[in-house]
């Protein structure tokens, strides 16, 4: 695909365009820049760029704003740059629809990787709910028809909040989830008792599959955000 | 102005005393003229009424001495006029005795009671007038637009009613300093020239001398009155309590008089009074003078409670100023910083080596905005806490990812047993961590590269406690507490590097959210960083997490 190797970046600020564009066009062809939200959009809408890194000081509109007007018709990965933005309005960015977001300033092979990350992700048929898709992690298999995990071979027994916890955040591999997003899809609603109970729950997922729980490289915690399961760069 | 503390100095009273001795001695002449054209119809009762009325007329208009002398003379004409046998002070009958003597006494006694009634009714008079005076300066005092143009005041009605050449009102600072607030009179050195006209005598005038001033200084400190005499010498109070009587001294032969004002067991200030001449001050004026200083240390007290808020609201405004640049600098410098890193990761891919410096003094820069814009919310109050139930151990992987860039050279040793079941805290996640990393930065900052950095917790009843452990320099003994204050740098360690805020602010995010920061040496050298949170249970999982593991 052409468009696949277009990419979009939308900040007012000339110099961070340019630190952005130089960091991406290493590994892609071209690379669009936006000077406000409104440019944004129309760019997007034209020429239907395959990831978009947005700015959250834009001075015409709310970086919140943009990000609901593109998940309006569009599925593109959305990265977030932001400067002194907190927990709170970064993870309300990701629940309307951002992929990720990255704090300035930030470091160039974090950032590619990134974006090259969510690229291959959004490149992937969206199949990973249904068929005999397998995620393979490490030492750790998670077969997602069978509903079943193995770490070195050997089974590994999750509770059903367990599984469903771990199914969530491997399907949606490389992308933050809020805490928001995942008491909802676990939980099957936003708020509630077991709302308190999540970080918990994730601290025993990862006794049972990582290598080292104080160290852990499956299941990443973003502070104040959520959780972020690492398919291995 | 009180007429008591007047009549004494008024140069007409012993006229007006002589002239009134004669009037009431006149007419008793005059009654016992007229008594003896009619004493053959007269009975004794009839004349001992007239003489009685005399008596308490002159009781009544000119005081007890007068009522008492008319009595006395009363007696001796009713005993020689009227008593047979007449024109002679024999008495032949005894009961006229006991008529004589019962008139005496009964004009004594009234000429006294009389006399006390009026002077009650003088002092309650004058008691009253203080009020009203006291009441009047006091709704004044209240009223007035600043609180020194009420000391003036103050100063003025102190200076006319005790009628002094000057006074003063001294206001203490913080630092024991005193500052002249108001005053009333003339400056002293036209009052040296008024004082040495009219007293050429006076050797020592009574301008505020470099001792004077010292005095001022001293009675604000200890809260003891004193006085300054006309020979120079100097008096002190006794340390009384006050307010039952702030003038405890004999103010005879003293030239200035210093009183401390005291609000709530504290020297406010101090009031001060001069005169040229040699003071004296009767009971009520050093009772209005009393009152008056009390009205005084509510002036000076409202005068510094005024500064304070002042104070507070400058302090306010600067503080918000501070805040908002500092927000706005933060963001601003991010842009920048930004840029920065990414030139340099650039030249370093072309082959710089160098330029990884610049990333990391990048990074290092940025760090120092975030922590002063952290102090800044800290300080301002815009501080919010959202204690959850949260994991140790994901604290402890979110701490060592965060901190890895600055562990480089160190190796952390976990102490966490993850058979055990899982350690739970109810605690704010993100200052929490920002505590941690903090304290693990500062293990690595201040121990040599190489050495082990020990990170544990342990629970003990209500609390979790995480150690982190360094064998590191340690901290100069004196100085515990000192490494918590914001900008603390060891003595004699100039060369590292930071701003010295992370340990105050891992003490300050601790306490936000109830929990604590403290230090101690650890055995053997280094040191123990000990950070304790509220430990948590959780009872309603929906199933037991560490019971279903199978191999």
């Amino acid at each position: 695909m052409p468009r696949s190797s277009t990419l979009l970046v939308i900040d007012d600020e000339p110099q961070i365009r340019r630190v952005v564009r130089h960091a991406l066009e290493a590994d892609h062809a071209r690379v669009l820049e936006a000077a406000s939200g409104r440019e944004g959009l129309d760019l997007a809408a034209a020429e239907r760029p395959a990831l978009i890194v947005l700015d959250l000081g834009l001075p015409d509109m709310s970086g919140a704003d943009v990000c609901r007007d593109i998940r309006g018709w569009s599925t593109v990965p959305i990265v977030v740059l932001s400067a002194r933005h907190s927990d709170e309005e970064k993870a309300a960015l990701l629940d309307l629809g951002a992929d990720d977001y990255v704090t300035k300033p930030f470091s160039t092979l974090e950032f590619q990787a990134r974006v090259r990350s969510h690229l291959r992700r959004a490149l992937l048929p969206a199949t990973s709910a249904g068929g005999e898709v397998r995620i393979h992690v490490g030492d750790v298999v998670i077969d997602l028809a069978k509903r079943s995990v193995t770490r070195e071979g050997a089974f590994v027994h999750l509770t059903p909040i367990e599984w469903e916890l771990l199914r969530v955040l491997a399907t949606n591999a490389g992308r933050t989830m809020t805490h928001t997003q995942l008491f909802s899809r676990v939980w099957d609603r936003p708020h509630g008792d077991a709302q308190q109970n999540l970080r918990v729950h994730v601290a025993s997922v990862r006794r049972k599959l990582e290598r080292d729980p104080v160290r852990p490289s499956i299941i990443i915690t973003e502070p104040g955000v959520g959780y972020r399961f690492e398919s291995g760069r | 102005m009180t007429p008591r503390a007047e009549r004494p100095r008024d140069a007409d009273a012993p006229v007006r005393e002589v002239s009134s001795w004669f009037l009431w001695l006149g007419a008793l002449a005059v009654v016992t003229a007229g008594l003896l054209a009619v004493r053959p119809h007269l009975d004794k009762a009839h004349v001992a009424l007239a003489y009685l009325l005399l008596v308490l007329g002159a009781g009544a208009r000119s005081g007890r001495r007068l009522g008492i002398a008319v009595s006395v003379v009363s007696f001796f004409c009713f005993n020689f006029f009227f008593v047979p046998p007449h024109h002679t002070l024999v008495v032949a009958a005894p009961l006229d005795w006991l008529v004589l003597a019962a008139f005496l006494a009964t004009g004594v006694i009234a000429a006294q009671l009389l006399a006390r009634a009026q002077s009650e009714a003088r002092a309650a008079r004058e008691r009253a007038d203080e009020v009203d005076r006291l009441a009047a300066l006091g709704a004044e005092a209240l009223n007035a637009g600043r609180a020194e143009g009420a000391l003036t005041r103050i100063a003025e009605v102190v200076r006319a009613t005790l009628r002094v050449t000057r006074c003063e009102v001294f206001v203490r600072d913080g630092h024991d300093a005193v500052t002249l607030v108001a005053e009333a009179g003339p400056p002293p050195s036209e009052a040296r020239t008024a004082a040495a006209g009219t007293t050429p005598d006076t050797q020592a005038p009574f301008a505020l001398s470099m001792g004077g001033a010292r005095l001022v200084e001293w009675v604000a400190v200890s809260g003891r009155s004193a006085l300054e005499r006309m020979d120079g010498g100097v008096r002190v109070g006794a340390a009384t309590e006050y307010p039952n009587d702030p003038l405890d001294l004999d103010v005879t032969g003293a030239q200035t008089i210093l009183i401390p004002l005291r609000v709530r067991d504290r020297t406010v200030g101090v009031l001060r009074i001069a005169h040229s001449k040699a003071l004296t001050l009767d009971r009520p004026q050093s009772r209005f003078l009393a009152a008056l200083a009390y009205y005084a240390a509510l002036g000076v007290e409202r005068l510094r409670l005024v500064a304070e808020a002042e104070h507070a609201h400058a302090l306010r405004e600067a503080d918000e100023l501070k805040n908002a640049l500092l927000a706005s600098v933060s963001h601003d410098l991010r842009t920048p910083l930004t840029t920065i890193k990414a030139l340099a990761h650039d030249l370093r891919m072309d082959g710089h080596e160098r330029a990884a410096t610049i990333e990391e003094e990048a990074d290092r820069l940025n760090r120092f905005v975030a922590d002063l814009l952290d102090l800044s919310r800290l300080n301002g109050g815009a501080f919010t806490v959202t204690p959850e139930l949260n994991a140790v151990e994901d604290l402890f992987g979110a701490a060592l990812q965060r901190a890895s860039g600055l562990l480089r050279e160190h190796e952390v040793s976990v102490a966490l047993d993850t058979a055990e079941p899982l350690l739970l805290g109810r605690f704010d996640f993100v200052h929490s961590l920002r505590v941690l990393v903090n304290l693990l930065e500062n293990a690595a900052k201040y121990s040599p590269g190489g050495s082990v950095i020990e990170l544990s917790v342990e629970r003990e009843g209500d609390v979790l406690r995480i150690v982190v452990a360094d064998r590191g320099f340690g901290v100069p003994a004196g100085e515990e507490d000192r490494i918590f204050e914001p900008f603390y740098r060891p003595s004699g360690r100039p060369d590292t590097s930071g701003a010295g805020l992370g340990l105050s602010i891992a003490r300050r995010m601790a306490e936000a959210q109830g929990g604590t920061v403290t230090y101690e040496p650890r055995e053997g050298g280094g040191s123990r960083f000990m950070l304790q949170l509220a430990a948590a249970d959780v009872s309603t999982l929906d199933s037991p997490p560490s019971s279903t593991e199978s191999l």
